[in-house]
């Protein structure tokens, strides 16, 4: 047996004082979460493993995008935030599956419903962490565009609304995939619908186009597009035109989804 | 410190309890039952993990619903499968549930706690690396990081060697001695060891609070009793009838189960009796030294001894002598 005697307080001589007052202050419970859940995914290999994805796909479509247009067509810098919002549908839904899912597993969750936070301060604080995961992702790959300006003359408004939306577009994604950890325990069903959910709001702009052929569905159509994700992305930020509308809808896909992800976990009080 | 009035709490048509009702000040106090009686979910209300459907319930002068964050302060909470993050040091561990708590100098403090549980050595490891006794007590600090006046522990000794269990009822009955400790158990014997005061409970319901001693007192005099013989059992059982004070016997359970009159212990002359007449006898013991025993006591009690009911007791003790021990059982959380 490996365990060392607990030190047992029948006798005063070697006892621990803790019972002294601890002197407890304001706290930053969300704080708290966001970094410990930033410093687990710069530990994990999972993280790294979809850095890695991402990063190698993106040089490989890159490297034959700079190939190609070799002195036939002007530098497009919203080409990879443009790759980047697509594949959102695969990174999301890896980066979230695990923040919720996995707690209500192993019970940790029971733990931190019964410290004393709100339940808005774990999961903003979890989402947080995502989304600044995301961000050291995207500023990677700001050497794409780095290199464009090398060998190139990029739009460079162009490129800063690429960026901003894009980044603007992962905080919304990832706050979509957090439902889904909330909802199930199992991070693989958590993943499987995360990906679904996005690929329709990704999606949703081309259902839009075919039912707006149809003259008497197009207030359908016009909800449609306004709700999908392409639509606040693709045809303004991505060219660098900055509408508050665009920026509006992604902050506002952030809040409520996490009121959303926030009523789910409540509701784990009510269902243990 | 705790006070609990009155405490419903409805699963659609199921109730996990009903009426409870006790009050908790410093020391241990222990909440004993079968699987399934309500004991986790009556710690679930009072931790403010989940609220209840009807009753109240106040944790250090705060109402366990309406001030939800203040009890939450307040309380030290060990659930009874001893979540933690495997991936993280157990010092790591201590000092983010500190931040969360907002403690102060955390470092020093988780390092304290650590301690305090015997695990200073292990502070760096990863608590996956910890064994089954380790973890526990990695839990047991972290319930006590902030220093709370109440501790709720639910089942914390469950799945511990012998000697690990022997070291946290020591801690326990330590630590009763400047907080008000609920402790869980479905051990008879534990509780009476760790506990200043007892509180019995068995489908959703308080049948029983008191002292160890008290409880026990109770029922040794008027519960019935087991006679081992190695000789023949039914040569024995007109002995067993016969003696005075004892109104009924019957073979059961390996042995003679002999119900004594109302209030009497009636050990003595059934001794005398038995050995007078040659029988060989092993034991003679009160049938109630186990928790399921004693629920089978008490409700025989309840129901004022029919002769049918207690041919059901019989039964089902027969059942479950054949089954082996439930106290191993699977542990069913509500």
């Amino acid at each position: 047996m490996t365990d060392a005697p607990m030190t047992i307080g029948t006798t005063e001589q070697h006892r621990p004082e803790i019972l002294h007052d601890v002197p407890v202050g304001g706290s930053l419970p969300f704080w708290a979460v966001f970094k410990r859940e930033i410093t687990q995914y710069f530990r994990s290999f999972v993280a790294y493993a979809i850095a890695f994805a991402v990063l190698f796909f993106l040089s490989l479509l890159f490297n034959g995008y700079v190939v190609q247009g070799n002195q036939q067509f002007p530098a497009n810098s919203a080409y990879v935030p443009n790759i980047l919002t697509f594949l959102m549908f695969l990174v999301a839904p890896l980066l979230t599956m695990r923040l919720l899912a996995e707690e209500t597993r192993e019970g940790t969750l029971e733990v931190l419903m019964t410290l004393p936070m709100g339940d808005w301060q774990f999961v903003v604080g979890k989402f947080l962490a995502a989304w600044a995961y995301y961000t050291v992702l995207l500023l990677i790959t700001l050497v794409y565009h780095l290199i464009l300006v090398q060998i190139g003359v990029p739009d460079m408004g162009e490129a800063f609304g690429a960026y901003v939306g894009a980044w603007l577009y992962g905080g919304a994604v990832i706050a979509v995939c957090m439902i889904w950890t909330a909802v199930t325990e199992d991070q693989i069903v958590a993943a499987f619908l995360s990906a679904a959910t996005v690929l329709v709001l990704y999606l949703a702009d081309i259902g839009a186009t075919a039912l707006g052929s149809q003259p008497n569905l197009r207030l359908l159509a016009d909800i449609l597009r306004e709700l999908g994700l392409q639509s606040h992305y693709n045809a303004t930020l991505a060219q660098g035109v900055f509408r508050a509308h665009d920026i509006l809808y992604f902050i506002f896909v952030m809040i409520g989804a996490l009121f959303i992800t926030v009523r789910i976990v409540e509701t784990r009080r009510w269902r243990a | 410190m705790i006070e609990v009035q009155n405490l419903t709490k409805r699963y659609g048509t199921v109730n996990a309890i009903s009426g409870v009702s006790f009050s908790a000040g410093r020391g241990v106090t222990g909440f004993l039952g079968p699987n399934g009686a309500g004991k986790t979910t009556t710690m679930r209300i009072l931790t403010g993990f989940m609220p209840p459907t009807e009753g109240k319930a106040t944790v250090a002068g705060y109402d366990v619903f309406d001030q939800s964050l203040e009890v939450r302060k307040r309380v030290g909470y060990l659930p009874e499968n001893v979540p933690l993050y495997r991936d993280m040091t157990a010092r790591d561990y201590l000092m983010y549930i500190g931040e969360i708590r907002g403690v102060k100098n955390r470092k020093a403090r988780a390092l304290e706690v650590l301690e305090r549980v015997g695990l200073l050595h292990r502070a760096n490891s990863r608590i996956r690396t910890l064994s089954k006794g380790m973890k526990q007590r990695v839990g047991l600090a972290q319930a006590l990081v902030h220093n709370p006046p109440v501790l709720i522990l639910d089942e914390p000794t469950i799945g511990l060697d012998p000697i690990q269990v022997l070291e946290l009822r020591d801690l326990v009955s330590d630590l009763g001695r400047d907080h008000a400790v609920l402790f869980s158990t479905h051990i008879l014997s534990e509780a009476e060891q760790v506990c200043d005061q007892l509180i019995i409970v068995n489908q959703g319901r308080v049948i029983k609070t008191g002292s160890p001693a008290q409880l026990r007192g109770e029922l040794e005099r008027g519960g019935r009793v087991l006679a081992r013989l190695e000789s023949n059992l039914e040569s024995a059982l007109p002995v067993v009838q016969g003696t005075p004070g004892v109104k009924g016997a019957v073979i059961a359970m390996d042995g003679i189960v002999a119900t004594p009159d109302e209030g009497v212990d009636p050990r003595p002359q059934i001794a005398q009796a038995l050995i007078q007449g040659g029988h060989k006898l092993i034991e003679l013991r009160p049938l109630a030294v186990n928790l399921e025993e004693i629920f089978l006591e008490l409700t025989r009690q309840e129901q004022a001894a029919s002769a049918e009911a207690e041919a059901e007791l019989i039964e089902a003790e027969v059942r479950m002598e054949a089954e082996g021990n439930p106290n191993t059982s699977e542990e069913q959380s509500t």
